[in-house]
């Protein structure tokens, strides 16, 4: 059993390292067919890492456990053929700086004999079980990837919700190939409606006002990029449920709107007054709201598409037919005015956060073991958790590098005391 | 030659490109790579030739790994008379603030008192390419010009002692 595993050189297999991920490498270290051993394998000097998605947090925890065990066998699992999760399949197309971390991690497949085994759920293919016999270490960085559903939309009891409410993980999935996705339903519209002020909801905006040439020119395929100009869109709502200097969107994301050309924005939030800004050292909340001040004040008087940004309200319903036709929302601080706000909408795109899937296989909170350590990503004995599924759908790529450090951290001192206090085992592997 | 690369990094691609300069230079050279949250002041010496791979975070920010080390400079403002370094910075041209946070850190070592040497390498992500074969390119110019100042030191020692 422990011999199927393939040793560090058949990992770096050249077919393997000339394109991670292309395909399921032949030499997979467990197959759907493998059964567990009768005994727990002893810990040796250089574990058996088996971590469970390619996502960033996946990634980066084999980088900083390889960099500390040059000679474990580290085997990264994923449900895609391909590799990167988020990367992939949620950083927008356009942001070339950010896909490529991307090529930071085709070298653990490439050079630091990390394999990558593909197409395959942990919970039906391989279950964690025997997963757990074959690796001295599992971790789990499954993320999170569902998007959260806004309540007060689903429960009007007296009509189902109108088609044409759209997830923004649904979305950005498909403007980035994802297989399981398709642009069936997918009707944008004249006008659409923005739910949520985060980096997502400013990846949304760029993205539906960018040409169909510029699209296709980052390999957005055909039939997304007719779904998202069929409109073509003439008018995009953005509204959120606080002030625009706590809004989530990083100040980089708003500035990056202001070259998208033929738009006017503009912005329903109060000035802040002169005496509140300090100019040479402004906080955040500062610069977030000036950088929503600049994007309106640099952008052109008329202008064939518009953008309006309306900070302070909380979504309450969608109204229609069929389709989508209003949305409503009131004021976030009930004591403000006005009390609601209503948009007309051919679409509404919620770019509102994500959660566990429905049905999701690994489910962190039933996998934890009583004694687990959360922060530090111990579930069990040899099982860790990394990433959105061990602390949340919050935090950028960079968090999800130093969450992983980590983990990485408490699965290296774990292992090493293991060792430690059984040298003996070291003898019997080396 | 004793290089001392220092990176600063958010999403880890300063720190393979760090990675890649030991690799590049540690068969002829003694070379360590220190991440500047690391960084404490009294190891940096005249003795050694620094090698800075800094990356850009957000508006312009320094990367979080960065920022320790800039804060312990401001607030000792040690004497860096003497230390020669050269610069690397990774950032991306689509934001107006390409490259800003290597700049933060270079204008801080040159304010107290350090030498830059060299051409201020840059890598640009906007095209989506990785920094490490730019980096690598940028040392080996960078040694091939030390190596050079080198020899015409050596040579305008040799005159000296001629003349004498």
């Amino acid at each position: 059993m422990v011999n199927e595993t393939a040793t560090p050189a058949e990992a770096a297999a050249p077919a393997e390292a000339a394109a991670p991920g292309a395909a399921q490498p032949a030499e997979a270290p467990l197959s759907a067919a493998s059964t567990p051993p009768a005994a727990a394998p002893a810990a040796p000097a250089a574990p058996r890492v088996a971590i469970v998605g390619a996502g960033p947090a996946g990634c980066y925890t084999a980088q900083f456990l390889r960099k500390r065990w040059p000679d474990a066998s580290i085997v990264i699992y994923d449900r895609h053929d391909a590799p990167y999760g988020l990367i992939r399949y949620g950083v927008a197309p356009d942001h070339l700086g950010t896909k490529a971390i991307a090529k930071q991690f085709d070298r653990l497949f490439a050079r630091d004999r990390v394999q990558f085994v593909g197409a395959t759920d942990i919970g039906t293919t391989i279950t964690l079980e025997q997963l757990q016999a074959e690796f001295d270490v599992v971790v789990l960085a499954t993320g999170l990837w569902a998007d959260r559903v806004i309540d007060s939309f689903q429960t009007d009891a007296s009509a189902p919700v109108p088609s044409g409410v759209y997830g923004s993980g649904r979305l950005t999935r498909l403007i980035n190939g994802h297989p399981a996705e398709s642009t069936e339903g997918l009707h944008i519209g004249r006008r659409t409606v923005i739910v949520g002020n985060g980096n997502v909801a400013a990846d949304l905006v760029r993205l539906m006002l960018t040409s169909a040439e510029v699209l296709a020119s980052h390999g957005v395929t055909a039939d997304v990029i007719a779904a998202l100009t069929a409109g073509p869109l003439e008018h995009i709502d953005v509204v959120g449920r606080s002030p625009a200097g706590v809004a989530k969107f990083d100040v980089a994301m708003i500035k990056e709107l202001a070259k998208l050309p033929d738009v006017r924005f503009t912005s329903d939030s109060a000035e802040p007054p002169a005496s509140a800004v300090t100019p040479d050292a402004p906080t955040l909340d500062q610069a977030k709201a000036a950088a929503i001040r600049d994007l309106v004040d640099g952008s052109p008087a008329t202008a064939s598409r518009t953008v309006a940004f309306h900070f302070g309200f909380t979504p309450d319903r969608v109204s229609g037919g069929e389709r989508v036709e209003r949305v409503t929302f009131r004021a976030t601080d009930p004591t403000a005015l006005p009390a609601t706000l209503e948009l007309a909408a051919d679409s509404v795109c919620t770019a509102v956060g994500f959660t566990e899937t429905a049905g999701a296989l690994l489910r962190r909170d039933a996998i934890a073991s009583p004694t687990a350590d959360l922060e530090h990503g111990r579930l069990a004995d040899g099982l860790y958790c990394v990433g959105w599924f061990r602390r949340g759908p919050v935090g950028t790529i960079p968090a999800n590098r130093a969450d992983a450090r980590t983990v990485a951290d408490a699965i290296i001192a774990d292992v090493e005391a293991a060792l430690h206090t059984s040298p003996q085992l070291i003898k019997e592997t080396r | 030659m004793n290089f001392v690369i220092l990176y600063g990094t958010e999403s880890g691609n300063a720190e393979t490109v760090a990675d890649d300069l030991v690799d590049e230079l540690s068969a002829d050279n003694d070379v360590q790579s220190i991440d500047m949250t690391d960084v404490e002041l009294d190891t940096l010496t005249a003795d050694a030739f620094y090698l800075v791979v800094c990356s850009t975070h957000g508006d312009g920010g320094l990367p979080a790994s960065a920022v320790p080390f800039a804060e312990v400079l401001d607030a000792e403002q040690p004497d860096l008379t003497g230390i020669r370094y050269a610069m690397f910075g990774l950032g991306d041209s689509s934001y107006e603030t390409y490259s800003r946070g290597s700049e933060r850190i270079d204008e801080r070592l040159t304010a107290l008192g350090a030498t830059r040497v060299g051409d201020y390498g840059r890598h640009d992500a906007s095209d989506g390419s990785l920094p490490n074969d730019t980096a690598l390119e940028w040392v080996r110019n960078l040694v091939a010009g030390l190596d050079a100042d080198a020899d015409a030191d050596a040579d305008l020692d040799d005159v000296a002692a001629v003349a004498r």
